[in-house]
C-alpha cells in the first residue's frame, strides 16, 4: 500500500515537472525572440583594480566595467560580467563561453590571430615596482635579479626579452596582486605590470615602494576583445566607445579612476 | 593524427618543463621524508597517554593535546590554503630582509630571492604530510595487539623500547600501503605551489600556456609525466609489500 502511494506521488510530481516545463518553454522563446540581441557574457578577471575587483558583495566593479557598461548602454547590448580567471579567459572566448572580454586586454599582433580588437579605449605603459631602497633605477639593471609578472601577461613578455622565456628569474604568479605580495615579502626584486594597477597599489603602499618607468617600454593599447570574425558586434563597440567618448561620459569615467589626464 | 599537437610548444618550454620536474620530484622527496619523521612524532604525540602519576597531566597537555590540534588543523583546512599562508604570511615573518623575526639582512635577503618559494612549497607539503602520515601512524600502532605492548612492558621494557622494537615494526608493514597513497597524494598536490611562483611541472605547464593560450599541449604532455610517475611510485610500493610479505 505505501509503495503504491509513494510511486503516485512520484508520477504524479513527474508528470507536473514535465507539464511545467512544456509550458514554459514556448514563453522562453518568444521573450528571446522579443528582445533582438540576447544578454551577452562579459569575462573579465576581476582581481586587476582598478580596472575590474570584485567588492564584497559579489559584484564587479572598475574602469572597464564601467567603461563597457556606458558602451552597452549606447549600443543597446544587454551585457552580464562573469568574473574569469586570466590564464582561461583566451581559451573562454573561443569556446564561444564568453561574447565580449574586457579585462585591460593590451591589443598585440599575437593576439589578434585568435580574436578581434575594438578601437583601443586605454593607453597604457608598464611600471617597474622596487622597494624604497632598491638600487634599481632601470630595466636593464633588471638583468640578474629577480622578476615578479603574472602569467601571460605584457609585463611577462617584457621580462622573458629581457632574460629569456624558460629564465628561472621570472617568477610568474597568477595574478598581479600576488607577485606585488611577494615583493613585499622581498621574494622578487621588482615587478613588472600595466601602470594603472601599478599606480592603484603605489596610492595604497606609497611608504615602501618606488616606480620607474623606462623609455625603452612601448606604448601599448587595451582593447575589448570579441570572437575572431564578430564583425558586428565590435562595429557596436566601437560605435559605442566613439559616443562615450563624444559626450563626456569616457572623460568622467576616466577622471573618476585616474584623475585629470 | 597528431598533427594538431604542436610538439614546438614543448620543444620550447622544455628547459622549464625540465626544471620543473626535478622541483616537482624534489618537493615530493621532501614532504614525504620530513612529513614521515614529524608525522611518526605526531602520531605517537596524539596517542601519548600516562595514566597514573605527576606526568599525567603534563602529557596531556603539552603534548597529547597540541599534537591532535595540529593534526586536527592540517587536515581540516585545504591545502592550497595552507599553501598561501605560508608563503605568504608565516614565512615572510620569519624570514624578511628588514623585519624578520627568526632571520633578517643579507641571508633573509639571499634565502628569500633565490629559494623563497621553495622553503615555502617544501614547508607546506611536509607539514601538510606530517598531519596525514601522522594518522596512518596512528592507526597502524593502534592496530597491534594492545596484548603486545602489555607483554613487552611486563618484560620490563621501556615505552620507547617497546615502540622501536615491538610495535612498530609490525605496524610499518600494515602503513606501506596507506603511505605509498600519501606519496602519491603528495606528488599530484605538489603542483599547487605552482601558486606561490615556484617553477614546478604546473608551473611551466601555465607558463607555456599563458603565452600561447593553448592548453592541450602542456597540460595533456604534464599529465602524462605526473602519471608517469605514480605509476612508478605504486609498481615501488607494490614491491616492497612483496617483500615484506615474503619475509
Amino acid at each position: 500500500m505505501m509503495r503504491l502511494i509513494l510511486i503516485s506521488i512520484l508520477s504524479i510530481s513527474l508528470f507536473a515537472s514535465c507539464t511545467k516545463r512544456t509550458e514554459e518553454e514556448p514563453s522562453k522563446a518568444t521573450e528571446a525572440q522579443k528582445s533582438q540581441n540576447a544578454e551577452l557574457v562579459v569575462g573579465t578577471d576581476a582581481a586587476y583594480a582598478p580596472f575590474e575587483s570584485e567588492t564584497s558583495d559579489k559584484s564587479i566593479v572598475g574602469f572597464d566595467i564601467e567603461i563597457l557598461k556606458a558602451i552597452g548602454e549606447k549600443s543597446g547590448l544587454k551585457l552580464r560580467f562573469v568574473n574569469t580567471p586570466w590564464e582561461g579567459l583566451f581559451n573562454q572566448l573561443e569556446s564561444g563561453d564568453r561574447d565580449i572580454l574586457i579585462s585591460a586586454i593590451t591589443i598585440n599582433d599575437e593576439r589578434k590571430k585568435v580574436m578581434d580588437f575594438s578601437e583601443p579605449y586605454f593607453e597604457a605603459v608598464q611600471l617597474i615596482v622596487v622597494p624604497l631602497s632598491s638600487k634599481i633605477s632601470k630595466f636593464s639593471e633588471l638583468k640578474g635579479k629577480k622578476i615578479g609578472v603574472q602569467t601571460g601577461t605584457t609585463g611577462d613578455e617584457v621580462a622573458s626579452g629581457l632574460l629569456g622565456k624558460t629564465s628561472d628569474d621570472i617568477k610568474r604568479f597568477e595574478g598581479t596582486p600576488l607577485a606585488l605580495q611577494e615583493l613585499s615579502a622581498r621574494g622578487v626584486d621588482a615587478v613588472i605590470a600595466d601602470n594603472g594597477v601599478i599606480n592603484n597599489f603605489m596610492a595604497n603602499n606609497k611608504s615602501d615602494f618606488k616606480t620607474i618607468s623606462d623609455p625603452t617600454f612601448k606604448k601599448e593599447f587595451y582593447g575589448i576583445a570579441v570572437k575572431k570574425g564578430n564583425t558586428e558586434l565590435i562595429k557596436k563597440i566601437n560605435e559605442g566607445l566613439a559616443a562615450i567618448k563624444a559626450d563626456g561620459t569616457y572623460d568622467s569615467i576616466f577622471k573618476k579612476y585616474f584623475g585629470d589626464k | 593524427m597528431f598533427a594538431w599537437f604542436r610538439t614546438d610548444i614543448i620543444v620550447e618550454y622544455w628547459p622549464l618543463f625540465l626544471q620543473g620536474l626535478q622541483t616537482t620530484v624534489l618537493l615530493t622527496l621532501i614532504g614525504v621524508c620530513v612529513g614521515t619523521v614529524l608525522g611518526l612524532l605526531l602520531g605517537l604525540g596524539k596517542i601519548a597517554q600516562v595514566e597514573h602519576g605527576p606526568w599525567r597531566w603534563p602529557v596531556t597537555l603539552l603534548i597529547r593535546l597540541p599534537s591532535q590540534i595540529y593534526i586536527t588543523f592540517v587536515r581540516g583546512t585545504p591545502l592550497f590554503v595552507q599553501i598561501l599562508l605560508i608563503h605568504f604570511a608565516v614565512v615572510p615573518l620569519l624570514i624578511h630582509p628588514e623585519n624578520g623575526l627568526l632571520i633578517s639582512g643579507e641571508t633573509a635577503q639571499y634565502l628569500k630571492r633565490e629559494h623563497g618559494a621553495f622553503i615555502s612549497g617544501a614547508l607546506a607539503l611536509s607539514l601538510n604530510a606530517a598531519a596525514y602520515i601522522a594518522e596512518i601512524f596512528r592507526a597502524g600502532i593502534q592496530s597491534v595487539d594492545r596484548g603486545q605492548f602489555e607483554a613487552a612492558r611486563s618484560l620490563g621494557l621501556s615505552y620507547f623500547h617497546t615502540m622501536k622494537s615491538v610495535i612498530i615494526p609490525q605496524a610499518s608493514r600494515r602503513m606501506l600501503p596507506p603511505l605509498g597513497n600519501e606519496a602519491i597524494t603528495l606528488l599530484k598536490d605538489s603542483s599547487l605551489v605552482s601558486a606561490i611562483g615556484l617553477a614546478e611541472l604546473a608551473y611551466a605547464a601555465r607558463t607555456a600556456a599563458g603565452t600561447y593560450a593553448r592548453y592541450w599541449e602542456p597540460y595533456l604532455f604534464i599529465s602524462f609525466i605526473y602519471l608517469l610517475i605514480t605509476l612508478a611510485m605504486s609498481y615501488g610500493v607494490h614491491r616492497l609489500e612483496r617483500k615484506y610479505q615474503n619475509t
